[in-house]
This record gives structure tokens, sequence and C-alpha cells, in this order.
């Protein structure tokens, strides 16, 4: 059950989610990953890749236009 | 209670204030009206696009509509959404287009909208631009949304932007010398006629739209 962040702050529309993607297969069943993110675009295409995968989303938002989103590895 | 909640819960018991937005958005409504009355008077076609402009502006920040993400969505998440919102735009844009030529037509005038030469320069540019696109987070119309929003990195964007277009522009005459005179211009309804042109393409789009929500969900069934 571990917890792994990823800062994407400042990163543009693709990166964010590439960043994810490099990052995930690291990651267990049951862990959690955290992005930190700050360009509306990738709020749009993580939750999607994520959720296409199966897996579970949270997106909270932290500051004005600065959001988390949490992705919980189910599989 | 599953990881995620947990963690959220854990997370978020220092909240940050969030600062009221209601103000700037009462300002800006007044100064888009204030705007729309004297563009009015001026000359009612302005007001109208000036409204216009206004809609479309956050009818692309609301729907994360993105010429970049409609291309590069699909090998990167899979997701077709935004690929196929590209092709009923070029549909709708086709058939407003088809009845206003065809309309000038009819009066026998010229034929209005651009008809550019094609060649192997299109492809060269379009590579070129496409790759500046995603590297920079947004073609034309999603630098300009994503500005707006606060995105700072957009603002290098389009100042290179408009450098290279201001370049493109100065040395557009050299270029319509070498390569764009000697390529041929191709206007669809003189080649296949107007019902082959019109129905042809929107077939084309179609058949597009259905291979893109294939795309998209070939995997879960």
């Amino acid at each position: 059950m571990a917890e792994f962040t990823i800062d994407a702050l400042g990163e543009a529309c693709p990166i964010p989610l590439l960043k994810v993607q490099k990052k995930w297969p690291e990651l267990q069943r049951g862990d959690v990953l955290v992005v930190n993110i700050d360009h509306s675009c990738a709020l749009k295409n993580i939750p999607e890749w994520a959720r296409k995968q199966g897996q579970n989303v949270e997106v909270e938002e932290v500051e004005d236009g600065v959001w988390d989103i949490y992705i919980e590895k189910i599989d | 209670m599953s990881e995620t909640t947990v963690i959220i819960k854990r997370r978020t018991q220092t909240p940050v204030k969030k600062k009221s937005q209601i103000g700037y958005t009462a300002a800006a409504l007044v100064v888009i009206i204030a705007m729309g009355v004297y563009l009015a008077q001026v000359k009612t076609l302005l007001s109208i696009i000036w409204f216009l402009g206004i809609a479309l502006g956050v009818i692309l920040q609301k729907s994360r509509f993105c010429f970049t993400a409609s291309l590069r969505d699909p090998i990167l998440t899979g997701s077709t959404t935004l690929t196929r919102a590209t092709l009923i735009a070029f549909a709708v844009a086709m058939v407003g287009f088809a009845a206003l030529q065809f309309t000038t037509l009819l009066k026998g005038g010229p034929v209005t909208g651009n008809v550019s030469p094609v060649g192997l320069h299109t492809v060269i540019g379009a590579i070129l631009f496409g790759i500046g696109m995603v590297i920079s987070g947004g073609c034309a119309s999603g630098t300009l949304m994503r500005m707006g929003e606060g995105f700072a990195m957009q603002w290098i964007s389009i100042t290179t932007f408009i450098l290279g277009s201001v370049l493109g522009a100065i040395h557009f005459g050299w270029w319509t010398e070498n390569f764009f005179r000697a390529a041929p211009k191709i206007y669809i309804p003189e080649v296949l006629g107007w019902a082959g042109g019109f129905w042809g393409q929107l077939a084309v789009l179609a058949l597009l739209y259905v291979v893109a929500t294939w795309y998209e969900y070939r995997n879960i069934d």
C-alpha cells in the first residue's frame, strides 16, 4: 500500500500523462499514485487513461488551478 | 473505504483557501456586454462576431476541445472522443461551406474561401506543425485558450508562434515562387462534381467516425 507522487507542475499537456505511464509499471496492486498538475488538459487525459484501464481515480483541486489526481492500482 | 479515500482524507486536513472568482466573472461580464453594445453601434455584424468569439472561447475551454489532442489521444490514451468531435466539426463546416460556395456559384460569382495549392510542402509543413504543437502543448486555439486559463508556459508558446508566423509571412513570397506556383490547386467539386464532392466528403468523414468509435471500444467487449 505504498504511495507515489509525481510532481508535474508547469508541465504542458502530454508530459504529465507520459510521466504517469512511465511510473505505472513500478506500482503494485493497491498502491496509489498522486499526480500534482496545473495544466487543465492533463485533468482530462490522465483520469481518462486510468479509468480506461479500470483503475480507481479521484481528483481534488488543492489550490486555484492546481489539482491532485489520485490513481489507485486495482489490477 | 478504499485506499484512495483514506489518502485524500489525510491530505485535505489542511485545506488551502481558494480565492473567490465571482468578482472577476462579474467584471468580465460587464466588459463583454459593454463591448458588445459599443460594437453594435459601430456595425451590427461586429457585435455578432464578438459574441460568437466569446461563445467559441467558452465552449473551447469547457469542452476541452483540442485539435492536438484529437490526433494525439488515440495513441496516448486510446480515447477518440476528441477525434470524433473534430470529425463532426469538419462535417458541419463542410456542409456550411458547400452551402456558401454553391450559392455564390448559382449567382455566377467566384468561389468563396481559400483554395490553396497542395503538394509535398503541405505534408512536410503538417508534420513540422504537428511536432511543434505536441511539444508546445497546443495548436493556435488551444494555446490561446490555455493562456486565458493562466498557464504561463503558453505565453512563451504564443510569443514564438507569432514570431514564427511573422517569419513565415516575410518569406512567403520566396516559397510561392519556388514551390506553390508549380503545385496544383485542387478544388474537389471540380474534380468529382458537386454531388460526388459533397456526399463523398461526408462519406469519408462518416467512415472515419465509425473507425474512431471502433478503435475506442475495441478492447472493452
